[in-house]
């Protein structure tokens, strides 16, 4: 078995997640057992295994297939799933479909030779919008009331995320996520913009709204433990930092007409799935912008004429797939701010089966 | 393709996510507007249209028909609605025997000995009749069981001269899901009653509107501090609602109404009073 070194960023990251896992289950209430984290770490792993030993023919420590199924298990929630349930194995089918859908993104979408779209992050988008919110919904952006588990859970947040963004320079692709987020997020609050939440009695308003989307626990994983996978980002500084706006704009522009939290979580997963597919041309945009004036430049290195290369874009299947999911992703997102099903939901209007 | 497919099924194309994984609401059916079939437990003061809706009651009966008479008869045709989930005849009789049959059913809804009363059940919908074999008095009522919100409107006495609409409150989630306005009103006679707006309350059988002393309960032990009086039963859990407030209760002693499970002792809701403004 061929082991990560001890500097792999990707162990780091683990370990952040996993004590969040662990803070999870006992004193944030995820509504997640600990039967789902584990075998869905375990069907990442599994996968990544079985791939990486008949392609290399060796057994190598599947870290990005546990990282993988790790992190579909910290965002995704089965219905039905209380926290204390333990092993309950509720839904562990949607959790299987979900990792399943992550690695198949990453091993068969490489338009470039490189994938193309945060496994995670996709795996994740395709299950709460396919599977749907009558079965499975992602965790609440409120983690509970601002006591010290909170408080806990805040300092292993930004602790973990310098730890983890330093070794793989990220922390300018953070800060250009977090700063126009939190001002668009202020804006709409300041505009009157509300929403409805399971675990709360009536709209979401004002300062609540600003704090409860832009300060969430949930908003910083994203960005310093999602967003910031060197494998799915641009690899120069200002690609990273146009990465991390897009991106911010793509989620205040879904999130903007969203009534539900169910519909805002889905707003900044999509934002991140549109804008992983633009990379290759943000990276060639980063490249126009570090290249001197009057020099020109290929874009994505391919010199043919743009008939030729829309025509040969068509006929690869990678590009059509990513496009379907970079169109599909923020469309069906964006119809969920008329879905009275999540509205009743988040409004416990359901009755006993409500789905969260 | 199956990118595309599962794309179409994202954003629920055609209902399809709904048909093949089901769908967290029923299908949006008509409230019922009155307690009784026909609408005659209601003198309503605004004639409104059923509205179609997707929100479930916990199942309640709406009275169909009332049938009393001595010795045998057939009565009147009358409907079961076919949204209901079964019927029954509630009966009481003097002496001999009782037998009452559906004309198309094999087996009696009820074959009984007089003097007695219980009752019998039947899930057929649609128009029927009742065919009554009996040596004596006896008396009837038929009842459907619904699921659908009751939307009734407010009582000819809530809008006449001398009302006052003296308190309202917003519900809010105490042990269960509960939302709507509730609000009470000073009747021209002095009596008092008791009204629910665009109300719904996680479905449970045998839930009660109390009135508590407590401002703003937040726990079950907490609403259990302090003692609190019933108000009525509350058989349909979603809709707009009437209800008479008994006489002895003086409604402007109690500072909430919390909707109370006495099966598992648990607070479901509760709305803050305040007063109603004029």
């Amino acid at each position: 078995m061929v082991l990560p070194s001890s500097g792999d960023p990707r162990l780091r990251l683990s370990a952040v997640i996993m004590t969040l896992h662990v803070l999870g289950q006992t004193v944030l209430g995820f509504k997640v057992s600990i039967a789902q984290i584990l075998v869905s770490i375990g069907v990442g792993a599994l996968i990544e295994l079985a791939v990486t030993y008949r392609r290399q023919r060796m057994l190598v420590w599947p870290a990005s297939g546990i990282l993988t199924g790790s992190g579909v298990a910290f965002i995704l929630r089965a219905s039905g799933t209380d926290n204390g349930d333990w092993w309950s194995l509720n839904g562990i089918q949607f959790f299987v479909l979900a990792v399943v859908l992550s690695l198949l993104s990453k091993y068969f979408i490489r338009p470039g030779g490189r994938h193309l779209f945060n496994p995670s992050n996709v795996g994740l988008v395709w299950a709460l919008l396919v599977i749907g919110p009558n079965h499975v919904f992602p965790q609440y952006l409120w983690w509970g009331p601002n006591d010290a588990a909170v408080a806990v859970a805040y300092a292993v947040i930004l602790l973990g995320g310098v730890w983890v963004l330093k070794p793989v320079r990220m922390a300018p692709m953070a800060a250009s996520f977090l700063v126009p987020f939190a001002v668009l997020v202020g804006a709409f609050a300041a505009s009157g913009r509300s929403f409805i939440a399971i675990w709360h009695d009536g709209p979401i308003g004002g300062a609540s709204y600003f704090l409860n989307v832009a300060m969430s626990p949930e908003v910083l994983v994203f960005v310093l433990f999602m967003m910031s996978d060197p494998q799915t980002a641009p690899r120069a500084r200002a690609g990273r930092v146009i990465y991390g706006s897009a991106t911010a704009l793509v989620a205040a522009g879904l999130i903007y007409f969203q009534p539900t939290e169910f519909g805002i979580k889905l707003a900044i997963l999509s934002s991140l799935t549109v804008v992983c597919a633009l990379v290759p041309l943000i990276e060639a945009a980063a490249r126009r912008v570090g290249q001197p004036r009057g020099e020109a430049v290929s874009t994505l290195g391919d010199a043919r004429p743009l008939p030729q290369r829309l025509v040969a874009a068509a006929r690869n299947p990678a590009i059509v797939a990513a496009l379907i999911i970079a169109v599909a992703a923020p469309l069906n997102t964006a119809a969920l701010a008329g879905n009275q099903q999540v509205i009743l939901i988040e409004r416990g209007l359901t009755g006993e089966a409500n789905a969260q | 393709m199956a990118l595309a497919a599962s794309a179409a099924m994202g954003a629920n194309l055609f209902g399809m996510r709904d048909r093949l994984l089901g769908s967290a609401t029923p299908e949006a059916r008509p409230a019922a507007v009155s307690r009784t079939a026909d609408g005659s437990a209601t003198t309503p003061t605004v004639i409104t249209e059923p509205q179609e809706t997707v929100l479930r009651s916990q199942p309640w009966w709406q009275r169909v028909a009332t049938l009393e008479g001595s010795g045998p008869t057939t009565s009147a045709p009358f409907t079961i609605d076919d949204a209901a989930i079964q019927w029954r005849v509630v009966w009481r009789c003097e002496s001999g025997n009782l037998v009452v049959r559906e004309p198309a059913a094999s087996e009696p809804l009820v074959d009984a000995n007089c003097p007695g009363g219980d009752t019998g059940y039947s899930t057929e919908t649609g128009p029927t009749s009742l065919a009554v074999d009996a040596a004596g008095p006896w008396q009837l009522q038929v009842e459907q069981q619904l699921d659908v919100p009751l939307v009734e409107p407010p009582l000819p006495a809530m809008t006449a001269p001398g009302t006052v609409a003296e308190t309202t409150g917003s519900f809010y989630r105490m042990d269960q899901s509960g939302t709507g306005v509730v609000t009470i009103y000073r009747l021209a006679d002095g009596s008092a009653a008791l009204r629910l707006d665009d109300f719904f309350v996680t479905p449970n059988v045998d839930l009660e509107i109390h009135l508590s002393p407590l401002e703003a309960p937040q726990t079950t032990d907490e609403f259990l501090s302090v003692p609190s009086v019933e108000v009525a039963p509350l058989d349909v859990t979603a809709g707009s609602m009437n209800f008479t407030v008994p006489p002895g209760i003086d409604p402007s002693r109690y500072r909430s109404v919390v909707i109370w499970c006495p099966l598992i002792d648990s607070a479901y809701a509760a709305a803050t009073l305040v007063p109603a403004q004029p």
